[in-house]
């Protein structure tokens, strides 16, 4: 069990942890100067996950969490999500929705899927709560880290590939995380996607989750370059109203944020209920009426109304 | 890599007060003790030749005489079908050399499907003896070495590796006793343009004024050629037995005088 | 689908690979470049499960790039190639394989000649005029037996490329939208606009 123990845990980000945990321990740093710890409080401990006594852990895990394969089963991982971030003139618009579902139970209507892992880098989340939760806050202490030993921020670039390989180095063992890392660096506004495949890719748009499909309809039609900062922060809303409507697995509220050069601003929190009848109101870039496709064609008909009999 | 030993006990290899590692060169010392190994490098080929020291007229060298795959494999080994290489100092060390230069090549054709580049050859077993220069408890390897090798990337080329674990390619160079005299013939008679022919001669005649006997015979001397097969492109060594190194020397107007017939003439 | 394409030619190869980064049944990147210089006269397509594509090239990447530093000189590309397969081949046997397909394409400056592999991700290697990956193979194989000419010059070869890259376009449903061509020759590798 030992032997199997060692085997799992033996990846790259075992031995980062360790590597920091040794650091730390170096230079003196007791647990209280990590503050809160922020559930890291292991770092300085001592690390390691527990992994269940089975011989194949993975199999194990997904024989209890794969609702395809069997719905009755007894871990459900939350899963249906829409995030969506996006490059333009102005920056990046990131706008994610807030519904957490377990299975076809609505956990919670109030997640925060955006995460803030410093003044100048946000990560989205889509897939596993606790793994995206988990491993962004802990990019935040290598983003930190970074910072401190190398008297500059960390690249958009260097932080998702640090991610990337992280998650990489985990493949096949359960972690389920489709991330998009968005920030403002030396090279300008930048969008990595990174998920738990160890996929990796530089882009201007992107839109992840159940609810990706529906949104990518908006956004893509509505996307230009030069999208002013109302015009760019509107289409995300109603990117993730579009899919908030259609998606099962996303709705409740829509949470809008802005990158610039001076770093993110959260600009707001909107209900897509009130999005769909009344529009956002009154913000920057509305247009004042409700999304709703009955709203939107009100008194508008592809066939002629009857003539009312006399 | 291959280091890997247990924490140094003894002090065989620091620095003197005056920044010398005595231990190497010690091993450098005892190398210009060694019977000679010569090479010369032409523009269509390469060329060695090593003394061998006959250490006593009991040393039964019946089945050398025919030599078993071309030469006795005293001095002169076929590291790889290359790299031949020739070896100066203490033969004991020397064998493990050979033998971990021919284990490197032969990793090499696993992994990359070609021969082993020769410099490349040559930093492996400058990393190995570099070691030693450096891991406490442990003796240096007591031995020279030159190479004449042939690759696609650089042609013909001959290097030398030391105790140190330092090389350098050459165009004619020496190892062993009276390195320093057959040197300075070499760099007298060496032409850039030589050709193998040329530089068989040059070998042959710098052997013979170097070496300590009067006589050459081919129970003094090993020899060997690298050149490429014409019609394959293909490298192809040659370790001449001791029948043709004879022929070689009778050629070459060295060979051992009958001394009873010069006798007789006179 | 992910489609890849290799030929050879008069002192030339041409590699072709799609640029279609998907995740299920969304297209998440229309440019991503797929085929990587490896050296100034190597190149590399790769194909097949996200993450060790990108993985996988990178590592073989940075090695290649090392012995090119320590060397001096580059691997030639048989060697290049080999190396490359014997890495594929011990993943394959260790517990988290690489599932990666690859087109190595490259020109040997020591004796001046193109040279093109063919190579899976069971370690599978074979030298081969010309050579496909996915299911644009199905499409292009018989066409390539056909068409492909192995002393023709850069526009013929570019030419057959485009015969077999319409071809899946016409035949295959989930046909690819957009490719990028490289070739390397004696003067090294470049991007080519079909």
């Amino acid at each position: 069990m030992n032997a199997l123990l060692s085997k799992f845990s033996a990846t790259d980000a075992d031995s980062e942890i360790r590597t920091a945990m040794d650091l730390a321990e170096e230079d003196g740093l007791t647990d209280a100067m990590w503050g809160s710890q922020a559930g890291f409080g292991q770092l300085v401990q001592g690390h390691a996950f527990n992994i269940p006594a089975v011989p194949n852990p993975t199999a194990f895990l997904r024989l209890h969490t794969d609702d395809h394969a069997d719905p009755n089963c007894k871990i459900k991982i939350q899963h249906g999500t829409t995030t969506l971030a996006f490059r333009f003139q102005g920056g990046v618009i990131v706008a994610v929705d807030s519904r957490a579902t377990a299975g076809s139970y609505i956990a919670s209507g109030t997640v925060k899927k955006v995460i803030e892992i410093n003044p100048y880098l946000l990560g989205t989340m889509a897939g596993g709560a606790a793994d995206c939760q988990y491993w962004e806050t802990y990019l935040g202490i290598q983003c930190r880290l970074h910072e401190l030993r190398n008297r500059e921020r960390i690249s958009v670039a260097a932080a998702s590939k640090y991610l990337s390989n992280l998650v990489y180095s985990y493949k096949g063992m359960g972690l389920s995380m489709g991330t998009m890392i968005c920030g403002w660096d030396k090279t300008g506004p930048t969008i990595f996607y990174v998920d738990s495949d160890g996929s990796r890719l530089k882009g201007d748009l992107f839109s992840v989750g159940s609810g990706s499909t529906f949104a990518y309809g908006v956004l893509d039609q509505g996307y230009r370059w030069d999208l002013t900062d109302e015009e760019a922060q509107e289409l995300g809303r109603r990117s993730i109203y579009a899919a908030g409507h259609r998606d099962a697995f996303s709705g409740n509220t829509c949470n809008l944020y802005h990158v610039k050069e001076d770093g993110w601003r959260f600009i707001g929190n909107y209900d897509i209920t009130k999005m769909h009848y009344d529009g956002p109101g009154a913000v920057p870039g509305s247009l004042g009426s409700g999304y709703g496709y009955d709203v939107r064609t009100d008194n508008r008909f592809s066939v002629l109304p009857k003539p009312v009999s006399a | 890599m291959v280091l890997t030993f247990c924490p140094p006990k003894g002090r065989t290899t620091i620095f003197s007060p005056e920044g010398r590692l005595y231990q190497i060169e010690y091993a450098m010392e005892a190398i210009s003790h060694a019977g000679t190994v010569l090479g010369v490098l032409a523009t269509d080929g390469v060329v060695l030749a090593a003394e061998k020291k006959v250490t006593g007229k009991l040393l039964d060298l019946s089945e050398a005489k025919e030599g078993r795959y071309g030469g006795s494999g005293e001095k002169i080994f076929l590291l790889n079908s290359n790299v031949i290489g020739g070896v100066a100092g203490i033969t004991a060390d020397a064998n493990s050399l050979v033998n971990y230069a021919r284990s490197a090549a032969q990793q090499h054709l696993l992994r990359y499907n070609e021969d082993i580049p020769v410099e490349l050859l040559a930093q492996r077993l400058c990393d190995l003896k570099q070691g030693y220069t450096q891991f406490g408890g442990l003796r240096p390897f007591g031995v020279s070495l030159l190479y004449a090798g042939y690759d696609p990337h650089y042609q013909f080329q001959l290097y030398h590796s030391d105790p140190s674990g330092n090389y350098s390619g050459w165009k004619a160079t020496c190892i062993g006793a009276n390195n320093g005299t057959a040197q300075s013939l070499l760099k007298q008679e060496y032409k850039d343009d030589i050709t193998v022919e040329e530089a068989i001669g040059l070998v042959m005649r710098t052997m013979s004024k170097t070496m300590d006997s009067t006589t050459l015979g081919s129970e003094k001397l090993e020899f060997a050629v690298l050149t490429v097969d014409p019609v394959t492109k293909e490298p192809r060594a040659k370790i001449y037995r001791p029948a043709e190194i004879d022929a070689l020397l009778v050629k070459h107007d060295l060979a051992k005088k009958d001394e009873d017939a010069e006798m007789k003439a006179t | 689908m992910e489609c890849s394409f290799a030929l050879t030619g008069k002192d030339y190869v041409i590699i072709a690979a799609d640029t279609t980064a998907a995740r299920s049944i969304v297209k998440m990147k229309v440019d991503e470049d797929k085929i990587k210089t490896l050296s100034p006269h190597l190149l590399m397509a790769y194909s097949g499960e996200s993450g060790d594509t990108i993985q996988f090239a990178e590592f073989i990447e940075r090695n290649i790039r090392l012995y090119h530093i320590r060397n001096l000189y580059p691997l030639r590309p048989q060697s290049a190639a080999s190396w490359i397969r014997r890495s594929l081949a011990e993943s394959l046997r260790s517990r988290s394989p690489y599932t990666v397909n690859l087109l190595i394409g490259g020109f040997d400056t020591a004796d001046e000649s193109p040279h093109l592999y063919w190579v899976d991700y069971l370690g599978t290697m074979a030298s081969v005029p010309f050579a496909a990956h996915g299911y644009g193979s199905y499409f292009a194989l018989g066409l390539l037996d056909r068409y492909h000419n192995p002393d023709g010059s850069l526009e013929e070869g570019l030419d057959v490329l485009r015969r077999a890259i319409n071809e899946t376009a016409q035949r295959l449903v989930v046909a690819p939208g957009n490719y990028i061509v490289k070739v390397v020759d004696k003067d090294g590798t470049r991007e080519i606009k079909l």
